[in-house]
């Protein structure tokens, strides 16, 4: 860090002296309103003036120098004032990787705040998107938009009186369906226009009409949204994105048993060009549900299977809660067990499942399972699972055994007793290293991040 | 540190950071270590500038200078952190703050308490170097650094940690009493494990004690059908196998479940002990690692200990007995000679002791500097001699006539069970029962800024 004067950079940042090097300043933003000012032939021997305040550019600069942000710096400035700051002097992309919570580890990370939407807080659907670790939360017919800070950019009122599935199509566009209204309905949420809509029509089956969606996926190939109508009939349809026609019908079906009920969760695999749909139905008598795999090149069905079934996958009393893919895993976790159910996309067959139970004595009994009613919801992040209990939320990592190479799975609790008692999960999504959940009937979605300072009360 | 300047104006250094000019002498800045950029400022003779916050440069300094972190200080610990290692002077900082010469054993206070994130309550904690913890939660273990303001967690291959070591900065020893072998953790890799130690002549035994000298690694090893035991001794640096002690290879052999390295003597002190219908029984047995020779055994059947531990600095081995919950101490330096049944000196009023009576059952027994911790049920004893000088240092040598004296911290406030107890720096680590957090105590004068 010495260095020769000809690199020395003074500043004049309202009215305080503030010397840097013009290195420190190219190298981490060259594009900056900082980088022309501190441009060789911009300035004589006087320093440059900058006409705002001297604290919160001392914060700033040291961004520079170390790339990180001053641990006290969230004391004494807002979120807000650095973000604008940093905007003026042209360094948001340093300020957002500052910003950003370190890698997410399930089996480490606490409660940082919740982002409540304003009005109608209770969110009916909501997702998370890894690219620019924003979140939108669907909300009472709008769709509320927060960006990496998790600050509220905007919010979309919609056509629709309630959002039950929403899905990230464009960079600013959403793919919104309801449980009350028919038809796939597109919205530009950085100008807040509605774009149009896709509805599922026959008109030589007249029975197919005011058909509702259940669930979306993106995928570069166009959307797939599975549509369920009031005589249960159901299907997938790929959507292609710019014209918003419907290009394909996979897989319709009668909807009349819990086999064939309308997919309530549907996956796009980019590796192998596959999606996954599965429904769980829930009752006295436990779980039943499918998975089934479409090859959407073709139309066909590559693979599916039912839960209670025959042959040896059946787990007696223990069918699928729920089902996520990471990668070119499937996975899927037991009702009742917690047990965790891994299946290889390229090798699937009869039975693919191989499972995993972790006894970790001091935090799992098999009994609480039952009284709970059994898992519902699982979400898979960096290879990393995510199962709800009821309002308990579990993580199953991955920790590499001793000698010889191989992976060994530990469940270990996220929350705490006292969290699990806000209510019951209704869904968990991970992006941009938050972890998202959003509680029945509970206003607001719950961020919960990992982090290298410790949590401490001070006596 | 340093001595006042003389008017020597070629020994006063200008230095310029961030555009703030500071002023001090060349041995100031020496100080700071030869891989310190801040030493090579001083042998420079160009203009000295330093593209860093001058605000936290100006704490550094003043620790440079005094030794002590100014209580004008607004800077937050983790960021001087940060800027210290920037300059390679963390050990000034550390030395600052957390200093085991700081540890002041009658000033202790719980000052914090520091949350572990899931449902698991501590299994076990060891300290770090500096002042820090590591601590063992179900299959994790989280690593508080000499601040305690920074974390981190690691996933590990047991179900819960037992034993826990730190044998150098970011390695760890760990095992468990029901997962074979001792693993050897690499924390900067996210916890991977370096390697796994096995007791060589039985395969997939479990770890029951971990302990280790400057020197060596030590690890008591039980067979997996519990019919062996042994204790392991490794080279500290190679982690290759030295030898193996205290063989035991009938069913009735007790494993030990602390190991304790008394530097002073070049002794290993090796305890273990075990519940039957009939009463609880054990032994401490001490080992020349050197000769591979007992220098001395103590064989326990009345009022067996519940924890025992040793102290270099009082010369003396203590124990909370099982039955009694009292504490008792016997003499290093007696240890060769003596009849086995008055070895065991009470500190506390020696009641009648019942054999049915399990009073110092879970006790924890553990000594810092010059004094001896004990636990019992929600409380703390604090055990210090008296010298009372009526013989001055003489009186050391007489056997039998120490005095000790007991001062409690917290007793009935309607707190967990302890369940650990460790030191490190100037600071008292606490553990309870079903409790996911751990209690710092430290004295109240120390670490007002941080």
């Amino acid at each position: 860090m010495v260095s020769d004067r000809s690199e020395r950079l003074k500043l004049n940042v309202g009215g305080e002296i503030f010397e840097t090097t013009a290195s420190t300043i190219q190298s981490t933003c060259p594009d900056s309103l900082l980088a022309a000012l501190s441009a060789p032939t911009s300035h004589g021997s006087n320093p440059v003036f900058i006409d705002r305040d001297p604290e919160i550019f001392s914060v700033i600069l040291n961004l520079l120098r170390t790339g990180r942000l001053p641990a006290n710096s969230s004391g004494a400035f807002s979120k807000q004032e650095l973000l604008d700051e940093a905007l003026y002097y042209g360094v948001e992309s340093l300020l957002r990787s500052a910003m950003l919570p370190p890698p997410l580890q399930g089996f480490d990370a606490s409660l940082v705040s919740t982002v409540s939407p304003a009005t109608d807080g209770v969110p009916s659907a909501f997702t998370a998107n890894a690219g620019d670790a924003s979140l939108w939360i669907a909300h009472g017919g709008q769709i509320s938009v927060y960006d990496w800070s998790l600050s509220h950019a905007v919010t979309v009122r919609t056509h629709l009186t309630d959002v039950t599935s929403i899905c990230r199509v464009w960079a600013e566009a959403a793919a919104i369906g309801s449980g009350s209204a028919s038809g796939l309905h597109f919205y530009d949420l950085s100008s807040g226009r509605y774009v149009g809509s896709t509805h599922w029509t026959d008109p030589e089956d007249p029975r197919i009409h005011k058909s509702r969606v259940a669930a979306v996926a993106d995928s570069p190939g166009g959307v797939f949204a599975s549509f369920d109508c009031l005589h249960r009939e159901n299907s997938v349809l790929q959507i292609d994105k710019s014209t918003l026609q419907v290009a394909a019908v996979i897989g319709q079906q009668s909807g009349s048993s819990a086999k064939t009920a309308v997919p309530e969760k549907l996956r796009w695999v980019g590796d192998n060009g596959l999606l996954v749909g599965s429904a769980v139905q829930r009752g006295v008598f436990g779980c039943s549900g499918y998975i089934r795999i479409w090859d959407p090149r073709s139309r066909t069905i590559v693979w599916e299977t039912s839960e209670p079934g025959s042959g040896r996958s059946s787990r007696f009393g223990d069918a699928l809660a729920d089902v996520d893919v990471d990668g070119s895993t499937l996975f899927k976790v037991c009702s009742k067990s917690g047990d965790l159910g891994m299946a290889d996309l390229r090798k699937l067959g009869e039975d693919p499942w191989v499972y995993v139970s972790d006894e970790n004595p001091g935090a799992w009994s098999a009994d609480e399972g039952d009284r709970s009613g059994g898992y519902s919801v699982v979400h898979c992040y960096r290879k990393q699972v995510l199962a709800a209990r009821g309002g308990a939320l579990e993580v199953w990592s991955s920790v590499e055994g001793k000698a010889s190479g191989d992976v060994i799975r530990r469940r270990n609790f996220v929350d705490k007793e006292e969290d699990s008692k806000r209510g019951m999960i209704s869904k968990i999504e991970a992006g941009g290293d938050r972890l998202f959940v959003s509680r029945e009937y509970v206003e607001g979605v719950e961020v919960w991040e990992s982090s290298n300072s410790s949590s401490m009360i001070e006596l | 540190m340093n001595t006042p300047a003389t008017a020597n104006e070629s020994n006063i250094v200008s230095i310029n950071v961030g555009g703030r000019i500071f002023q001090t002498t060349k041995q100031t800045l020496t100080l700071a270590g030869t891989d310190s950029p801040l030493s090579k400022l001083a042998t420079e003779s160009s203009t000295r500038f330093l593209d860093r916050d001058p605000a936290l440069f100006s704490v550094l300094l003043y620790i440079l200078r005094t030794g002590n972190l100014p209580a004008r200080s607004t800077s937050d610990v983790r960021d001087l952190i940060e800027e210290s290692r920037h300059y390679g002077i963390e050990p000034f900082l550390i030395d600052s703050l957390s200093n085991p010469s700081q540890f002041e054993a009658f000033d202790l206070r719980k000052s914090r308490v520091l949350r572990l994130n899931g449902r698991d309550s501590p299994s076990t904690i060891a300290p770090t170097g500096g002042g820090g913890l590591h601590v063992a939660h179900g299959s994790k273990i989280t690593s508080f650094d000499w601040s305690l303001r920074r974390k981190s967690t690691v996933l590990t291959n047991f179900s819960a940690v037992d034993s826990l070591l730190e044998i150098s900065p970011g390695v760890l020893a760990a095992g468990a009493t029901d997962f074979p072998g001792l693993q050897i953790i690499d924390l900067e890799s996210g916890g991977s494990v370096q390697t796994a130690l096995n007791w060589e002549n039985v395969a997939s035994s479990t770890v029951q004690a971990v302990g280790s000298s400057s020197e060596f690694l030590f690890a008591s090893f039980e067979s997996s059908r519990r019919n062996s035991n042994s204790v392991m001794v490794y080279d500290l640096s190679t982690l290759l196998p030295v030898l193996e002690l205290d063989r035991g290879s009938d069913s009735s052999a007790i494993p030990s479940t602390k190991l304790r390295w008394i530097g002073s003597c070049n002794l290993l002190m090796v305890s273990g002990s075990h519940a039957s219908p009939s009463g609880v029984s054990g032994h401490v047995r001490f080992w020349d690692v050197r000769s591979r020779n007992m220098v001395c055994e103590i064989n326990e059947r009345e009022d067996c200990f519940a924890d025992v531990t040793v102290s270099e600095n009082l010369s003396a081995v203590f124990k909370v007995g099982v039955s009694s919950g009292e504490v008792f101490y016997t003499d290093l330096r007696g240890l060769g000679g003596g009849k086995e049944g008055d070895r065991w000196v009470c500190l506390g009023e020696e009641r009648k002791r019942s054999l049915n009576e399990r009073k110092g059952v879970g006790c924890k027994i553990e000594s810092y500097g010059d004094h001896v911790f004990c636990s019992k049920g929600d409380g703390i004893e604090l055990w210090s001699e008296v010298i009372t000088g009526l013989v001055g240092n003489a009186r050391r040598d007489v056997l039998e006539e120490r005095v000790f004296r007991k001062n409690s911290f917290v007793a009935g406030s309607g707190e967990n069970k302890v369940t650990g107890l460790v030191f490190g720096g100037s600071r008292m680590f606490v553990t309870r029962k079903d409790q996911q957090a751990v209690e710092v105590w430290q004295s109240s004068s120390r670490g007002v800024s941080m």
